[in-house]
């Protein structure tokens, strides 16, 4: 078996490595040691790495963990393309029985189902959802750690060129920082009605958050996005109207301290990580509150 | 020039999902069936670069839409066509269906090799199985430059290259020079698909639509469909509810929001 990773999700393809148990080699793949990222030479360094196979069981499952990343994710397919290899994308639990047979946890139809499944390859490429296999021990057990270079006889000629980052949103919002935040999802049905998440918001004196329907549909400018690919955030009360919880939105806010959730739809998968749920249309329940919070705060 | 659009019918996530009894996958008889949210975005920006090229005086490409599923998928390829492409090619035969993303992007990769694409644009991500690698394993199969969660795409056709904006984790994204022939797998968020209009309708009932088997693709049939997936589903199984939180429920808006304040003062939250 085999981890690889470096940056952020190490922990979690650590973790997940020892779930798997038997013999774990962490590969770091940084861009001292191997240049600038690019798709196709990471995932051929890493091929060129584990292909090497120096002296270990050819029958025995062969597993590569990468971190579901926005950059390992984008490349990991490719790896597995080239080796021959099954593909399991952002799992959330691994087991592997007596016989050696390695399952996989991971979220369907938009976290609405999770799916068991089992590789029919030797060897399997999987990704490993950030915010998994939390609260493991850093210190524990330290892993052998290669730290993978360019393969010397590399011809791989990317034809893509970084230009430069940029921050996708203008400023003005603290999500990072808000003690409290109250987001709108696409619950709130159009941007006439976010006003009822803003009103709330400001009754609760928190800050305005987000879901990406909301930001994709332009109902709130993406400055306002919580989750993976906007703002992360732990405020000590989030409050989510009409979220329903994708993946990446339970990312970017699962470790807020108090989480309430009020959504019409009592499958919502918002709820699995709610303290507190309101199960009614938001639209009557969030004025009510509204209300109510004015009124405590006057008295 | 020529634009690629590889789309995937999904069943629409509010429709009502049942657990199939073979327990392995969802009940698959009463569903609504949708183009997949990113690929319809795939889609519109392939219309809107075509729209710029003809508005800069080039010609404008042509756009084919291809789709890998059931007889059910037709609908999805002439909603494509109703809402601008020209022509559809659907990876209808049996021996390619039941695969996952690497048989798939196989198949998908031998048909837009066929049609001499210059530019595959796809989603990101599909709504339903979401492991994110169609495009990836197409784009390495047919060794293009690749980027994955693209939110501006600009093209210049003369020099035959991309100008890409990708997203990247925390409001950050990257910009990329790609060279064609390329392939770019499209964010949610780049744009708004537009609703195809009646006229369009009808005219996509007249558009050409081609089926493309196997044999046809020269594929082996060993590494697509079913045979060529590389893992199985075992179990499908609803997220456990609740995590042991507190559910207020069937009551009225006034009483619910008076208990969760209670709960929120004793957790001194407010």
């Amino acid at each position: 078996m085999e981890g690889a990773g470096g940056g952020p999700g190490t922990q979690e393809v650590r973790a997940c490595g020892r779930a798997l148990g038997g013999n774990c080699r962490v590969a770091l793949l940084d861009e001292e040691h191997l240049g600038p990222y690019a798709p196709g030479l990471y995932a051929e360094a890493l091929r060129a790495l584990i292909t090497d196979g120096d002296g270990e069981d050819p029958a025995a499952p062969l597993v590569v963990l990468l971190p579901h990343t926005y950059q390992s994710a984008e490349y990991a397919p490719r790896l597995a393309v080239r080796l021959d290899a099954a593909y399991i994308a952002s799992v959330s639990a691994a087991t592997i029985d007596d016989a050696g047979r390695v399952r996989f946890r991971r979220s369907i139809l938009q976290a609405r189902l999770r799916a068991e499944v089992r590789p029919r390859k030797r060897t399997v490429v999987a990704t490993v959802q950030i915010g998994a296999f939390g609260g493991t021990d850093p210190a524990a057990s330290p892993d052998a750690v290669v730290k993978v270079g360019r393969p010397a006889d590399i011809e791989e000629h990317e034809e893509r060129e970084v230009l430069g980052r940029e921050a996708a949103g203008g400023g003005g919002v603290d999500l990072a920082g808000a003690e409290r935040i109250v987001t709108a999802g696409r619950g709130v049905g159009g941007s006439d009605e976010v006003s009822v998440a803003a009103e709330l918001a400001v009754a609760l004196d928190a800050e305005l958050g987000a879901s990406r329907p909301v930001v994709d549909n332009g109902w709130l400018p993406r400055e306002h996005q919580v989750g993976s690919s906007g703002h992360i955030v732990a405020p000590n009360l989030y409050l989510a109207l009409g979220v329903s919880g994708s993946i990446q939105h339970l990312m970017g806010m699962s470790g807020s301290r108090i989480i309430v959730a009020i959504n019409k739809d009592p499958e919502a998968p918002i709820f699995s990580v709610a303290h507190y749920g309101i199960v009614a249309d938001l639209h009557e329940v969030a004025p009510v509150l509204t209300r109510l919070l004015e009124a405590r705060r006057s008295s | 020039m020529r634009i690629g659009v590889c789309i995937k019918q999904v069943p629409d996530t509010d429709s009502q999902l049942r657990i199939a009894d073979s327990g392995r996958g969802i009940d698959d008889s009463d569903l609504n069936w949708v183009i997949s949210s990113c690929d319809l975005c795939a889609l519109e920006e392939a219309l809107l670069l075509a729209e710029a090229e003809l508005a800069r005086g080039e010609e404008r490409p042509e756009l084919v839409v291809f789709s890998l599923g059931p007889a059910r998928v037709e609908e999805a390829l002439r909603k494509a066509l109703a809402l601008g492409a020209d022509r559809a090619v659907h990876l209808a035969d049996e021996a390619l269906q039941g695969g996952d993303a690497l048989a798939d992007g196989r198949a998908l990769a031998a048909a837009v090799a066929k049609e001499h694409c210059d530019l595959v644009l796809t989603g990101a991500q599909s709504d339903d199985i979401g492991q994110a690698a169609t495009p990836a394993v197409i784009a390495e199969i047919l060794g293009f430059p690749y980027a994955w969660l693209v939110m501006a795409v600009e093209l210049d056709s003369g020099k035959r290259s991309l100008r890409v904006v990708r997203e990247l984790e925390a409001g950050m994204n990257e910009v990329l020079r790609l060279d064609l022939p390329a392939l770019l797998a499209i964010q949610s968020g780049i744009n708004k698909p537009r609703f195809a209009s009646l006229r369009g309708t009808l005219q996509a009932r007249k558009k050409p639509l081609r089926h493309e088997d196997r044999r046809g693709l020269e594929v082996d049939a060993a590494r697509v469909g079913a045979a060529g997936a590389g893992f199985e589903t075992e179990s499908v199984t609803l997220p456990p509810a609740g995590a042991g939180g507190v559910m207020i429920e069937g009551v009225s808006a006034e009483t619910a929001a008076e208990e969760l304040i209670a709960h929120l003062e004793r957790e001194a939250v407010l």
